[in-house]
This record gives structure tokens, C-alpha cells and sequence, in this order.
């Protein structure tokens, strides 16, 4: 598998077929609101997941846990046999799960190239000591770094504006430039928060084959939250759904689809009627102030 | 794997299990601190001691948290710590001086002009300054570097027309008078009633007029108050005069207790103030008052152990204690950071 | 005031424009600016390079400054020797400072580092024992003179026949600007400048790319107070003594003030906005002005407010850059 072409994914301990991510009740709360009550889920290596679910049903809140930007306040989880509740963001990335934000954190005032270079493993010239130590290594794998970053940026069709800053990118740009990048580092498995939001349906089309591509070539697992159930239905194996923090549904599209609790939830949110609907539910007041 | 286990903190450390107690607990942790240091005190150097200390320690609380308060009242409206502030009791300090000292009125007169001249700066620049700034959008490093900048310009210029010379108020400083049994300065026991008495005013127009709660609801977010309705401004420069009338009034205080002041004394005081107002939580005047008498206590407590030259060191301590252990003080949320 | 208009600018103006002529202002002036200039070599990595908010500058420069003093006058080291030690002990300050608070917002961390160089100074007055406290400590300078003088001598065979006392030290100084510049320039460039930079912009964006955000910030204030020490050093040469008020905090917002000036991640902008506020900083005291220290800061004071009011880039910065709010 990996004398493939530069963008191989690396290989992973879970062959198709086994789960690479696992959640167990994890909890996270903000002061008295339990965004996250006792989520619980299974990822397939190899799949193309989607993570569905009313407002506030607490689906980027789930992401920022897992991948070690909030605290988790409970349940366990675990990448491809690592346990990962605890560990920080970094570590996490490094272990090879990595995300994308609901709001594109293109890096505005570094080129385009920058960007992608960036992103990319095992350069000793990013640590002080391997700068001093291997200049050569060093000058080495930037030249590989910079011919993998172009060759994805052409198959992305962003090559002609390597040399751009990030920031002058349009937004449907920059989530092809956040989804090439997040490659450039190799991930098994890509967590994409909304990534269609925003953009139009030829860029949308382009990025759902980009996945599936990935997916069968490399391996690579994707996990993506998103509101626009075409792409849902019609682009994903499986799809799990969350509503007041919890994981009510997983299964299929089309059992989803008919799944009554999904329904219930989704109509809830919208009727409005008690109160939260789908959101998170608030928690017995603890000792001290609230305000 | 079990359900609802805290495998995240299964092999937590010392440090951090000491973080988890005192993320549940704060207020009592704080507390029980405190009672563990008297009691050594009590026990090594005497009941008697400890409480006179105890009771100047709470007459500095006072003054810390006259300047605390104001601190994080304009927290909200400023969305940082404002480096003016510490000047700000300079310049209050100063302008008591001139009324008291230079054309010898008598030194109610002189608190009462303290006040009134801190106040009006702090409107006059919250119209120059910070309302025109936030109405651009201006980013945090821009206040930041605009507070400094005020600060410079408010020190230096008093201390351009008063000089360097170390000035005394014409207090009496060595009185000394009963009070519950123990001894303090006549001047000091005056500067901790008055600081109390305002304190407590403060404490309950915040609570339960309705001005005291808007004030608070800005402090703590502005934009959320401006969502609810309340007319931000007029808010906003109430609170600027209660904030710089304090500080004018912390001013003549603090230079009333210590006895002799110079221009930097504003400044000496802002990193107390701003542990008092970190250890409190930032943005909330209760937590801002209990931090900054928590302070006081350990500061005048910590001169039974070490020279009174480093007593300030010990709001540095506290203060870096605080941003270890909880960044968002004891009353603040976890937001904070 | 018509009168005396002509020909007594001191009446009008209440001091004197000699100054301006005079090469030792000059000298000085330049010296200063070459300090500053290294003092915000280090804010810049720190600032405009990490997005680090480090107002603890002061602090590492009394740190370099003491060592030296401390080391060669207590316990004859020799000078060159206190180099190094200096700069390490600033180090391992740094990374002190660092590991609790760069997880800090960037207000708090500014309110900490300011602490930290409270904290120095306050220590540099009161232990007496090791700093001889508000008295400073003189003399270490000799061997730095036997240095001065040699130099001295080669400038008055080859170049100038009367240089002026500081003129050494300002060559020294700006040498040393020199490399240090070409060093963090090129430092810039490497994949480690580049982490560097995308902390800057985006901290969680680095994060979840695998990049220890902290490890590296904490770096960035480790090399700053290396940094900040030999600007210290310089600082201890030009003034020949060490005393706890020239090494106060307030140098952080001087150097704020110059770095401001000249325009955040901006090399040419370190040197031309550090001269800038070096003019304004030396002039009152060659001016006859009374109270010179007060005018000095007033008006530094006056020159951070209206740039931050009117042009927070500074002379070479783009306006994207600072008014992005945190």
C-alpha cells in the first residue's frame, strides 16, 4: 500500500470493516448546560460517516471533545486502540484523526503553498534542534513537501494560486484549501465540520468526489457533520444522528430515514414546542452561583 | 469500557487532582487556605498579633478593593484590564493634596474633590477615547497599548507639575487608638471605616438598585446586555463614574494609610489590584471585593514572616498562584479563559 | 511675542536646538536606538511573529544586566564569561514564565508578565545583599573600557581622528543588531518560522495540523529573553551602572511605543521606529527641558495613544494587522 503516489494515507491498525473511532457516554457540560449527555457511537475504518441532527444537538461540541479541544467531563473514547479523551489537540492530530472547522481557519496572511507546506509530518526543520542538527534533511523534505503540496493543490485545481495568500481566497476556495491541507497530513480518518456549507453545488460535487476517491485509494475514513440531507442520503454509508447531546440513531440512510425517533426530533426542534427540542438540556443547578 | 467513568482523569497528578478540588469548591478552598495560614500564625506569633495585622490587613482590603471593583466594573466596557487605573488613584490622590494640603481645606473637602475630579476624567476620556475606539472596532492589542499609553501620560504629567518628592497628606500618623481590643492607627482605623462604609454602599446599590444590575450585566457582557435592551451608554458612563470616583477615593485612602506617597504609587498598586481582581474572577464586582480583601489579609499577614519590603511580592505570588490553578479567579466561570 | 523672534530661538521655544548639532547627541542617540532596537527584536518574534503578548521584556533585561554587573564586580568573572551565563539565566526565566502562563488569554498573559518584571525589579531594590538595591552597582565596566579603547584606537588610525567615548559601543551595538537581525530573519524562513507564523494567525488551525502550539510559543519567549538580556548588557555598558529604576517595566511600553511606531512584523520597521522613539526619548534631556524624565514619557505616552488612534500600523505595517481584535 505504500509505495503509492505521495498522498498515500499511512496504513492503520484496523482494517476495513472495524471500527477506527469509538465513543462511550461521553459528557460535556458548561456550567449547568450538558451540551454533550452520554454521547455513544462507532466509526468504521474505511466509511464515509455522516453526523446529523437538529441545532444545538450538540454535533461540533462532540467534535471539539474527541479531538481534544474541549475537556471532556466524562465516557471514554478511543482512535484505532488509543484511548484519546484527554489528550491535546496536537497529540490527537498527530495520531493521525484530523479535523476541519465549521468556520475555515484558512491561515489569511500566509500564501496559499505556506499553508499546504505546513501541514505536512516529519519535518525536522519544524523543531529548533533540527534546524542545527540535520540542515540538509531539513532542505530535503521541504523539496518533497513542497512538490506533494502542489501536486494536491492540482488535484484540487488550486495550483495556480499557490503563491496567493489564503485570504484572498473565496470561501469556496478556502474549504478546498482546508480539506487539501488536512490531507497533507496523512490523516486516517478526516473529521469535516459542515463542510458543503457555503459553498456552491459544482465546488460540493467536486469535494464529495475528492472523498470518495480518498476513501477508496487510501483508505482514508471520513466522519462529517452536516445539515443538507441530499449529500447525507445520497453520499454517505452510514449515517448517525444526535439530538439533546445524545446519539438516538445509526444506521443506513434509509433506516434513518423512516428511523420515527429522528423524525420526532427534527420536528420537535421545529415546532418549538417544549422548549428545547433537539438542544442540550439544562443540569441541576451545582453548589455555588449561577448568573 | 465503563459507563460514565472519568477515564480522562483516571492518573491525574497532584496538580491536577488539586485543580479538580478546587474547581468544585473554590470559595472553600480559598477559605480553608486562609484558616490553615492564621492558625499557623496564630500559633507561632500570638493571637494578639495576628489580628492587629488581621485588621490592617483588612484596612489595605479595603482600599484594594475600592480600586478592584472599578477595575472590573470597566472590564466589561473596555474588554481588558484597564492599565490607566492605578493612575487614576494617583491622580485622585494627588488632587485631595492640592485641595487638603496646598490651599488647607479640610480633608472632607478634599476626598469629596478627589472623587469628583477622578470621575469627571474618567467620563472625559470614556467620550474622547474609549467610546470612539470601540465604535471602530478596535482590536485588544489597540486598547491594551492606548491603556499604557494613558497611563504614561496621566503619571508623567502629575508628575511633571508635582515632581518626584515624596509627599505626606496632613494626616496623623502615629495616633493610635482601641478598637475591638487590639491596637491600630487612628489613621488607618479611619481609612478602614470609610473603606468598609463605601464598600458596603457599593455592595448594595450593585445588588439591588436597578442601575447596580445593569452595570453588572455590562461588566460581565456587553453585548449580551446591549441584546437585552438596556441603554448601554448611559450605563457605561455611570459606571465610569463610579468606577473613577473609587479609585479617586482608593487613592486619598491609600495615601492616608501607608502615610507618604510619590507619583509611581498608583502604578505599585495596579498589580495588587489586579490580582484582587484575577482572584475574584474578572468581570464580577462581588469576586473582585473578596478577592481584594483576601488579598489585603495575606498581604499584611505575610509581614509577620518576611520584611515588609516584600510584601507586595506577595500579591505576585497569589497572583500567579491564581493563574495556575484558576485562571478564572474563584467566583468567575470557566469561560474566562 | 514679536520680539526676540529673530535670532533667540531659546526665548521662544524656552530651550535650546544646540543639541542638535551636538555629535555626542547623536551618539547617543544612536546607542539607545541600537538597545531598543535589540529589546524589540525580541518583542517582534514575540508579537508580531507569535501573536505572544510579552510585556515582561524589562525583566529580561535587568536579568542580563544584573548577571553581568553582579558577576563581574562581586565575584570577578570575567566579562566575556557573563556573556553567556547572563543569557541563559534569562532563558530559563523565560520558559519559568512561560509554562504558566502562555496557556493564558493575551491579557492575562501581559498582566503576568508585567508581575514577572515587577517582580524583578522589586527584587533588584530590595535585596540589597545581592544588588546593593536603590545604589546600583558601578565598576564593571573596566574591562569593557580596555575593549572600547582598543577600538578606539583603530578608528582613530584608519577612520576618525576624534570619535566620540560611545562610539565603540555604538558600533558594537549595531553589529550586533545586524546579526541578530539576519539571524531571526532567516529564522523566519524556516519550516520553524512557518509554525511560528500560523500560531500567529491561527492557534487552533496549528493545533489540529499536529503542532504543539505552547512548545513553540514557549520558544518564542525563551529566544526573547536571550534577547532581551543582551540588550540589558548594552544597556549596563552605555550607562556604566545597574540600577533598579533604568530596568522598571515602563522600558516594555517604550519599547511598545518604538515597535508600534514602526510597524509590527516588519524588520526595517524595528530599527526605524526604535531611532524614531529614541529621538524622543533622549531629546528632553539634551534640550534643557526641565523636568526631563516627565516630558520624555508624556510624550511617549501621547505617541502610543494617537497610534493607536490613527495609524496602529506604524510606519511600515499593514492595517490588517493590528486591528484584528484577539
Amino acid at each position: 500500500m505504500n509505495d503509492a503516489p505521495a498522498t498515500a494515507a499511512r496504513a492503520t491498525h484496523a482494517p476495513a470493516g472495524e471500527s477506527i473511532l469509538e465513543a462511550d457516554e461521553v459528557v460535556k457540560h458548561f456550567g449547568g448546560i450538558y451540551a454533550v449527555d452520554g454521547a455513544s457511537l462507532e466509526v468504521t475504518q474505511g466509511s464515509i460517516t455522516a453526523l446529523i441532527g437538529p441545532n444545538g444537538a450538540g454535533k461540533t461540541t462532540f467534535f471539539n471533545v474527541i479531538t481534544g479541544f474541549y475537556r471532556s467531563d466524562g465516557g471514554a473514547a478511543s482512535f484505532d486502540g488509543d484511548p484519546i479523551l484527554g489528550r491535546s489537540p496536537h497529540r490527537i492530530a498527530q495520531l493521525g484523526m484530523v479535523r476541519t472547522f465549521q468556520i475555515t481557519k484558512a491561515l489569511a496572511r500566509m500564501s496559499v503553498l505556506d499553508n499546504m507546506m505546513l501541514a505536512a509530518p516529519d519535518q525536522p526543520g519544524e523543531h529548533l534542534l533540527g534546524l542545527i542538527t540535520k540542515p540538509r534533511a531539513v532542505r530535503r523534505r521541504e523539496r518533497e513537501v513542497r512538490d506533494d503540496a502542489l501536486e494536491l493543490l492540482e488535484g484540487f485545481n488550486l495550483a495556480k494560486l499557490a503563491d496567493d495568500y489564503a485570504g484572498t481566497l473565496s470561501g469556496g476556495q478556502r474549504k478546498l484549501l482546508e480539506l487539501a491541507r488536512a490531507l497533507m497530513t496523512k490523516p486516517r480518518m478526516l473529521l469535516l465540520d459542515e463542510p458543503m456549507a457555503g459553498i456552491n453545488p459544482t465546488l460540493g460535487r467536486r469535494l464529495l468526489d475528492h472523498m470518495q476517491r480518498l476513501r477508496g485509494e487510501e483508505g482514508v475514513t471520513f466522519l462529517f457533520i452536516e445539515h443538507d440531507m441530499e449529500v447525507v442520503m445520497n453520499h454517505s454509508d452510514r449515517v448517525i444522528v444526535m439530538a439533546s447531546g445524545r446519539v438516538i440513531a445509526d444506521g443506513t440512510p434509509d433506516q434513518v430515514r423512516s428511523d420515527e425517533k429522528v423524525i420526532d426530533a427534527y420536528l420537535g426542534a421545529h415546532s418549538g414546542g417544549t422548549g428545547n427540542g433537539g438542544g442540550a438540556r439544562p443540569a441541576a443547578p451545582e453548589g455555588g452561583k449561577s448568573r | 469500557m465503563e459507563a460514565g467513568a472519568l477515564s480522562a482523569s483516571r492518573e491525574l497528578p497532584l496538580a491536577g487532582r488539586l485543580r479538580q478540588a478546587a474547581d468544585r469548591h473554590p470559595a472553600r478552598v480559598a477559605l480553608g487556605v486562609l484558616g490553615l495560614i492564621v492558625a499557623a500564625l496564630v500559633v507561632t506569633k500570638g493571637l494578639t498579633t495576628v489580628a492587629d495585622h488581621m485588621l490592617d490587613g483588612l484596612g489595605l482590603g479595603a482600599v484594594y478593593a475600592l480600586g478592584a471593583v472599578g477595575l472590573t466594573l470597566v472590564y466589561g466596557i473596555l474588554k481588558l484590564v484597564n492599565f490607566a487605573h492605578g493612575d487614576f488613584l494617583t491622580f485622585g490622590l494627588y488632587m485631595a493634596y492640592i485641595v487638603s494640603v496646598t490651599w488647607e481645606l479640610p480633608l472632607a473637602v478634599g476626598i469629596f474633590w478627589a472623587m469628583l475630579s477622578t470621575a469627571l476624567l474618567g467620563i472625559v476620556l470614556e467620550k474622547v477615547m474609549w467610546g470612539p475606539m470601540r465604535a471602530r472596532g478596535a482590536g485588544l492589542l489597540q486598547f491594551v497599548l492606548m491603556s499604557i499609553g494613558l497611563a504614561l501620560v496621566i503619571r508623567y504629567a502629575i508628575q511633571y507639575k508635582a515632581g518626584t518628592e515624596i509627599r505626606t497628606l496632613d494626616v496623623n500618623q502615629t495616633a493610635v487608638v482601641e478598637f475591638l481590643g487590639l491596637d491600630i492607627g487612628r489613621t488607618q482605623l479611619i481609612v478602614l471605616v470609610i473603606g468598609v462604609a463605601v464598600l458596603v454602599g457599593i455592595g448594595l446599590m450593585l445588588r439591588y438598585t436597578l442601575l447596580g444590575k445593569r452595570m453588572r450585566a455590562l461588566s460581565d457582557n456587553l453585548e449580551l446586555a446591549e441584546a437585552s435592551g438596556i441603554d448601554t451608554s448611559r450605563v457605561v458612563l455611570y459606571t465610569w463614574v463610579f468606577a473613577a470616583g473609587l479609585a479617586g477615593l482608593a487613592g486619598v485612602l491609600i495615601g492616608g494609610f501607608e502615610g507618604s506617597f510619590d507619583p509611581e504609587i498608583g502604578f505599585t498598586l495596579l498589580l495588587p489590584i489586579f490580582a484582587a481582581v484575577v482572584l475574584g474572577g474578572i468581570g464580577d464586582a462581588f469576586g473582585a471585593l473578596a478577592g481584594a480583601m483576601l488579598l489585603g489579609v495575606m498581604t499584611e499577614l505575610s509581614t509577620l514572616v518576611i520584611d515588609s519590603r516584600w510584601k507586595i511580592l506577595i500579591g505576585f505570588v497569589i497572583l500567579i498562584v491564581a493563574l495556575i490553578i484558576r485562571p478564572q479567579g474563584i467566583f468567575g466561570k470557566a469561560k474566562a479563559i | 511675542m514679536t520680539e526676540g523672534l529673530i535670532g533667540n530661538t531659546d526665548l521662544v521655544l524656552g530651550f535650546s536646538l544646540d543639541a542638535f548639532t551636538d555629535v555626542g547627541f547623536w551618539t547617543r542617540v544612536g546607542v539607545t536606538a541600537g538597545i531598543l532596537t535589540i529589546f524589540n527584536l525580541g518583542l517582534q518574534l514575540n508579537v508580531g511573529y507569535t501573536g505572544i503578548v510579552n510585556f515582561g521584556q524589562a525583566g529580561f533585561m535587568a536579568i542580563g544586566a544584573y548577571t553581568v554587573a553582579i558577576l563581574v564586580e562581586k565575584e570577578s568573572v570575567p566579562f566575556l564569561l557573563t556573556i553567556p551565563i547572563g543569557i541563559a539565566i534569562a532563558i530559563a526565566f523565560g520558559l519559568l514564565v512561560g509554562l504558566p502562563s502562555l496557556r493564558l488569554r493575551a491579557d492575562y498573559f501581559a498582566i503576568a508578565t508585567i508581575a514577572f518584571a515587577e517582580a524583578v525589579r522589586l527584587t533588584a531594590q530590595n535585596a540589597r545583599g545581592l544588588t546593593e538595591g536603590n545604589q546600583g552597582i558601578y565598576g564593571f565596566d573596566s574591562e569593557w573600557d580596555n575593549i572600547s579603547e582598543t577600538i578606539e584606537g583603530w578608528l582613530e588610525a584608519t577612520v576618525w581622528s576624534d570619535p566620540d567615548q560611545l562610539f565603540p559601543l555604538l558600533l558594537v551595538v549595531w553589529a550586533s543588531v545586524t546579526v541578530l537581525t539576519l539571524g531571526l530573519y532567516f529564522l523566519q524562513k524556516t519550516p520553524w518560522g512557518r509554525v511560528l507564523r500560523a500560531i500567529r494567525e491561527d492557534e487552533d488551525a496549528a493545533r489540529a495540523l499536529g503542532k504543539n502550539a505552547f512548545a513553540y510559543k514557549l520558544q518564542s519567549l525563551a529566544i526573547s529573553a536571550a534577547i532581551g538580556a543582551i540588550a540589558g548588557m548594552f544597556l549596563a555598558l552605555s550607562l556604566r551602572f545597574v540600577i533598579p529604576s533604568e530596568f522598571a517595566p515602563t522600558f516594555t511600553f517604550i519599547g511598545y511605543a518604538a515597535l508600534i511606531a514602526g510597524g509590527l512584523a516588519s524588520y526595517p520597521g524595528v530599527a526605524a521606529g526604535a531611532v524614531f522613539i529614541s529621538i524622543v526619548y533622549e531629546a528632553p534631556r539634551f534640550l534643557d527641558i526641565e523636568n526631563e524624565e516627565s516630558v520624555r514619557f508624556i510624550l511617549i505616552g501621547l505617541i502610543l495613544i494617537l497610534l493607536m488612534a490613527f495609524r496602529p500600523q506604524g510606519a511600515f505595517g499593514k492595517r490588517e494587522e493590528m486591528v484584528l481584535g484577539e
